[in-house]
């Protein structure tokens, strides 16, 4: 079964005007997609949709076969579906260890005053975060500002981790970061869908450290599904991406998909 | 010695402000509301404590029982705890009646709601208690000692302390608990927060609570010193406020090291002004939040944090009046009808509304046009109208110049209060209008020494050639003379009011209140704009205070401009409709002492009415009730035909192929942009060739928009821009446009309430000759020529774009800046836009074309720039990009030289992390990997609007 299923979901910023029109997207447990298509294609948008920053205009979404009935974002988060936004949103005067133990919590009701033993308990879920990402742990009371790039998108997937996500959505990981740096926080998402299972949606612009990692990939054009491939067998024919994201052209996007 | 003692006297009022400046912090961090009623809780929670003490419950619901009978005194414990946890509970009921409804309105219409919640709890108040102050007895030990020769009394020293200890405890909290750190992060990062699964909500709510409660505290506190009193108490706010601004709202310390400072300076002050002869008499401890507030934001400067929420309109939409002969014809017959049938009491109605209506017309000018708000117009009016007695009784100056000269006066206090909005905007200023007519009332009309004292406050009865102006006294009292002096002075007034609106000033004010970033890009001086406003406002409310002042002979008294009064006044104009001059002419009708309340008469339900209503409007309603009645279908024969746009046939630009590309035009040279740690462009070269077309392409976060920022002036940046023969680089961004540079925004600023053609001419460069061909050159150019009378909010979204590369165009720009002109485009529109791109060259015209669409970039451009992390890597003619390998591998990370060039020096590959910084280094600079755009939370701080670079 799915740990992710989107059915029929339409998304954007107003209703009756879809940026996005009718995505069934099906992600396993433990799977990586990579969510491609060229800019203005509405990746975003399906991503904020999906963690309930913005309205759904249609459709429906479960987790784990449990319906997400109503599209806000506390919900998303309780129903498991944690989204690392495309600007990252830290907290920039915080520091790496209060913005990540901020994000600890076991259930929704916990009480914001939390006592003695759930410190020494957030403290070892930090840890837990800083044995994937060690440079967390060195740069602890630095405000997160002042991290480098890739620091600073580590701690956002930190933080998104600690919420014990079913179904990670990464948004546009690699903005403004060196290849190298997106390929190694690449090799630890894997490492992480493998581990625990998570699900995890990759908006992505970097398409062949995408498709190093990812399971599958689903293109994405003008708000419709254009290609839908096996992570591997895409990679070894880039010119259908090519096609898809400078051509502009939906029809042989389209057609491949089909086939 | 004694100034010591006198400083000590001090602490306890100035540990009210630091509570109460305290209180407005907390608030504002989780809700972005400045909220102006906090001193109106102090004022309930004091007046619930007093009540309690003496074994009664004070409710102050209208239509119950004044007080109920709790069969006993009180002690002080349990009356201060219930008093301080009713204010709490009243803080929540804001939170969740007025204000999280507002929570995605912008800061300013939520600041004018808490005018409103200040109006109504202090008018509730001032109803259900009882006139003399119930006496409090002292809570803290009254103890005394001697500084020198004054007697010094413990109580308030004990007040200090409590309050630091209140506000240690409160930084406390914020920085250890993670209550307190979960609100520095969503006051940081809403977005952050919610993704984090907190809820910036119920931390708003908390905080409403919990400053609510502080501010209680200092209410009950100070009751025992103070005599209880709603306006005394209500005003408590000022020093508050300037306060809390010193801690830039932010810091917790600063704000109650300014409270503490502003209460022992302003004893210090009233000592000073009973002991030194040259010292006025009255008024300087009101004028230090003033001053405070003045030098504080002229040397300063700095913007309130903003807290990222997406601002919509503040204010309503400002009609661009079309006719003004049949309004004015009607306005006047009506006038002149309603003065010629009534007399006496009537009579006076109809002129108070005359003459408010002057006032109203005033602050459409400041707030409507320019969009400053100002609570202090009939206070200016009060300047004018004090200044008219000295002018008229004692310099003897004959009627038309004595009032003249009194609204030059008013307008020249106006100008000094409006200096702070050169360098902030918004909320600020707004403080320092409310500062002003608390220090005016104090320091000017309630002083004996200066208002005349008396006798010597009169006004001499206005009359030229001989012909008695005046309102009269006795039999045909108030004459009709002076109500036609009233109507003609409106008309006047109005009829000026309305040319502003229609004309380029007006336009400029408009584009300035809709958004000042985009106003500076059209070549628009914002701070001089605002200034005028405040000028041609503060003459206005000038002339009015003079009909003021002519009507009541008499200034001795100060009830007319009570800050208290101007407050509600400013309330009446906004629930009438503060964006045009109808509004202000249905103000008039309703200020208090004019025909409403003359029909009407609610009494002390007035205040509370319009604080209710200020509310409403603010939260339903922007546009006011006059909005309402515009919206009414008017029989054909008042209703405006649309101006013809002129059928200038425009001759088509004679190049239509990518030919005459001429020398250089731009040069760009070493272009770097630093956001602390962060390099978010480097040492970038380019140039533009006159009549080219460039495009500027890459992946998002490359640093285009930034880039492109740096070049206009919105982004601080080293290197070289030069124009022309013009060094762009150390001019404001009015002045790059001024000189030839135009650009758009990727979120299209265009001004709303403006209508396109509107739109288009502000662009119009100042020393255009004939600004009216231009636009329509450009409106026919663009094809767009039809929709010259639409608004530009009806517009879809391609037009808009249209019109934003309208506006630039209509500059002459020798260099147009165009960054995502097609976004939110379909592929035909955008083919369009090329098309009308390259008709735009021909004019000479160059471009540089940022966009996401490939097939618009690669088919109109000569040449095309590429940048991935901040830096050029490809630089060619669109065929050579096509095929370049290093932009396939930028765009699509595929195999490329670009993806081994991009991080040369990089950490080793095996560790995760790029460990290029010891962990204790606060500032890494980071020379290998730059992350332009990246920094995420929120990307560089540019301007205010900072929109992500594409949303995909």
């Amino acid at each position: 079964m799915s740990m992710l299923s989107a059915r029929s979901l339409d998304a954007g910023h107003m209703k009756g005007n879809p940026v996005v029109r009718g995505i069934d997207l099906d992600v396993a447990a433990g799977e990586i997609v990579a969510l491609l298509g060229p800019n203005g294609a509405g990746k975003t948008t399906l991503l904020e949709t999906m963690a309930g920053l913005l309205p759904r205009l249609g459709g429906e979404l479960s987790v784990d076969g449990t319906a997400v009935a109503s599209a806000d974002p506390r919900s998303a988060v309780r129903s498991g579906l944690v989204l690392v936004p495309d600007d990252r949103a830290l907290f920039r005067k915080l520091s790496t260890e209060q913005n990540l133990k901020l994000a600890v919590r076991a259930d929704a009701g916990r009480p914001l005053f939390g006592g003695r033993r759930r410190r020494s308990e957030a403290a070892a879920r930090v840890a837990e975060i800083v044995d994937w990402f060690p440079s967390l742990g060195r740069r602890a009371r630095v405000p997160a500002g002042q991290l480098s790039g890739g620091e600073q998108q580590m701690l956002a997937i930190g933080r998104a981790l600690l919420q014990r996500p079913k179904v990670l959505l990464i948004d546009e990981l690699s903005m403004g970061l060196a290849p190298v740096i997106v390929e190694s926080i690449l090799q630890v998402l894997r490492r992480v869908a493998d581990a625990d299972g998570t699900a995890i949606v990759l908006v992505e612009q970097h398409v062949r450290l995408a498709l190093e990692v990812a399971d599958r990939a689903v293109v994405l054009v003008h708000g419709d599904i254009a290609l839908e491939s096996g992570a591997s067998e895409l990679a070894a024919d880039p010119a259908r991406l090519e096609r898809a994201y400078l051509g502009g052209s939906v029809a042989e996007g389209s057609d491949l998909a089909r086939n | 010695m004694n100034d010591l003692a006198f400083l000590l006297l001090g602490v306890g009022n100035g540990a009210v402000y630091a509570a109460l400046g305290l209180a407005l912090v907390m608030t504002f961090k989780s809700s972005g509301v400045v909220n102006f009623a906090t001193g109106a809780v102090a004022l309930y929670a004091a007046y619930t404590y007093a009540y309690l003490r003496r074994g009664e419950f004070l409710n102050p619901i209208p239509g119950f029982d004044k007080t109920v009978d709790l069969g006993g005194k009180w002690d002080v414990l349990p009356a201060a705890l219930l008093a301080v946890a009713l204010s709490a509970v009243l803080g929540m009921l804001l939170y969740l009646v007025v204000f999280r409804p507002m929570r995605r309105a912008p800061a300013l219409a939520k600041a004018v709601a808490a005018i409103g919640v200040m109006l109504v709890l202090q008018a509730l108040l001032a109803m259900r208690v009882d006139e003399t102050p119930p006496p409090v007895a002292a809570i803290f030990p009254r103890e005394s000692f001697t500084v020198g020769e004054t007697v010094v009394s413990t109580e308030g020293l004990w007040l200090g302390v409590v309050v630091v200890g209140l506000a240690a405890l409160a930084a406390l909290v914020l920085r250890y608990t993670r209550f307190g750190v979960a609100t520095e992060a969503a006051a940081e990062s809403e977005r952050g927060a919610l993704v984090t699964g907190l809820s910036p909500d119920r931390i708003a709510l908390s905080n409403w609570a919990l400053s609510s409660a502080t501010a209680g505290v200092g209410g009950v506190l100070i009751s025992p010193m103070v005599p209880l009193n709603p306006v005394a108490y209500t005003m408590f706010i000022v020093p508050a406020l300037a306060a809390a601004l010193v801690g830039n709202f932010s810091s917790i310390s600063l704000t109650v090291l300014a409270g503490l400072a502003i209460g022992m300076l302003s004893s210090e002050a009233q000592k000073l002004q009973t002991t030194v002869d040259w010292f006025p008499d009255s008024g300087v401890a009101q004028a230090i939040p003033l001053l405070l507030i003045l030098i504080f934001l002229l040397v300063r400067g700095q913007r309130l944090p903003g807290r990222g929420a997406v601002a919509k309109q503040d204010l309503g939409r400002s009609p661009r009046p079309t006719r003004l002969l049949v309004p004015t014809v009607v306005g006047v017959a009506v006038g002149v009808v309603a003065l010629l049938v009534t007399s006496g009491s009537v009579r006076l109605a109809v002129i108070a509304s005359l003459v408010f209506a002057v006032i109203a017309l005033s602050q459409v000018v400041v707030t409507g046009y320019a969009g400053q708000v100002s609570l202090a117009q009939l206070t200016l009016a009060g300047a004018s109208a004090y200044s008219l007695a000295r002018f008229s009784e004692q310099l003897h100056i004959p009627f038309p110049f004595a009032p003249l000269l009194a609204a030059l006066a008013a307008m020249v206090i106006g100008v000094v209060v409006g200096l702070p909005a050169l360098r902030v905007r918004g909320l600020p200023l707004m403080v320092a209008t409310l500062a002003l007519a608390v220090f005016l009332e104090a320091f000017w009309f309630n002083n004996p020494s200066l208002n005349g004292g008396g006798a010597q406050a009169m006004v001499t009865p206005p009359s030229i050639f001989g012909l008695d102006l005046s309102i009269g006294a006795g039999e045909g009292y108030p004459q009709l003379a002076f109500g036609v002096l009233c109507l003609v002075v409106l008309t006047l007034c109005a009829l000026g009011v309305a040319w502003l609106r229609r004309s380029r000033l007006g336009a400029a004010m408009l584009a300035v209140r809709a958004n000042e970033r985009s106003a500076a890009a059209s070549g628009i001086n914002v701070g001089a704009v605002k200034l005028t406003a405040f000028a041609i406002a503060s003459f206005l409310a000038g002339l009015g205070g003079a009909l003021m002042a002519y009507q009541t002979s008499n200034m001795a008294t100060a009830d007319l401009f009570r800050v208290f009064t101007a407050i509600t006044l400013f309330a009446v104009f906004y629930i009438a409709g503060v964006t045009s001059v109808s509004g202000a002419l249905l103000a008039g009708v309703m200020a208090p002492g004019a025909l409403l309340s003359y029909w009407l008469d609610i009494g002390d339900y007035y205040v509370l009415a319009s604080g209710v209503l200020l509310v409403v409007t603010v939260v339903f309603n922007p546009d006011g009730l006059v909005g309402q009645l515009h919206r009414i279908p008017l029989p054909a024969v008042l209703r405006a035909r649309p101006a013809p746009i002129g059928d200038i046939p425009v001759a088509p630009s004679p190049e239509h192929a990518p030919t005459a590309v001429g020398g250089p035009v731009l040069a760009v040279e070493d272009l770097t942009v630093r956001y602390g740690a962060v390099t978010a462009v480097s040492g970038v070269d380019f140039g533009l060739l006159r009549g080219e077309i460039v495009g500027l392409i890459g992946p998002n976060g490359a640093g285009k928009t930034t880039l492109v920022d740096a070049i206009s002036g919105f982004a601080p940046c080293t290197g070289r821009i030069r124009l022309g023969e013009t060094d762009l680089a150390t001019l404001a961004p009015h002045r790059r446009s001024r000189a030839g540079l135009g650009r758009t925004f990727q979120d299209i600023e265009l001004y709303d309430e403006l209508s396109v053609l509107e739109n288009v001419t502000v662009g119009v460069d100042a020393g255009d000759d004939d600004p009216h061909r231009t636009v329509r050159e450009v409106l026919a150019l663009l094809q767009i020529g039809d929709l010259a009378e639409s608004t530009a909010a009806d517009l879809s979204q391609g037009q808009r774009q249209l019109v934003s590369v309208a506006r630039m165009l209509a500059g002459r720009p020798t260099v147009a800046l165009l960054d995502e002109p097609a976004a939110g485009l379909d592929s035909g529109e955008s083919r369009w836009l090329g098309e009308r791109l390259a008709a735009a060259r021909g004019s000479g015209v160059s471009m540089l074309l940022i966009d996401h669409d490939m097939d618009l970039v690669l088919s109109v451009c000569d040449r095309v720039v590429v940048l991935d992390l901040g830096s050029v890597i490809a630089t060619g003619t669109p065929e050579e990009i096509r095929t370049d390998p290093r932009v396939m591998a930028a765009y699509l990370g595929t195999e490329g030289p670009a993806a081994e060039e991009a991080a040369p020096e990089e950490a080793a590959p095996e560790e995760a992390a790029p460990e290029d910084s010891a962990p204790e280094d606060p500032a890494p600079e980071e020379p290998d990997h730059p992350a332009p755009d990246g920094p995420a939370g929120a990307r560089p701080v540019r301007n205010d609007s900072d929109a992500p670079e594409v949303i995909a």
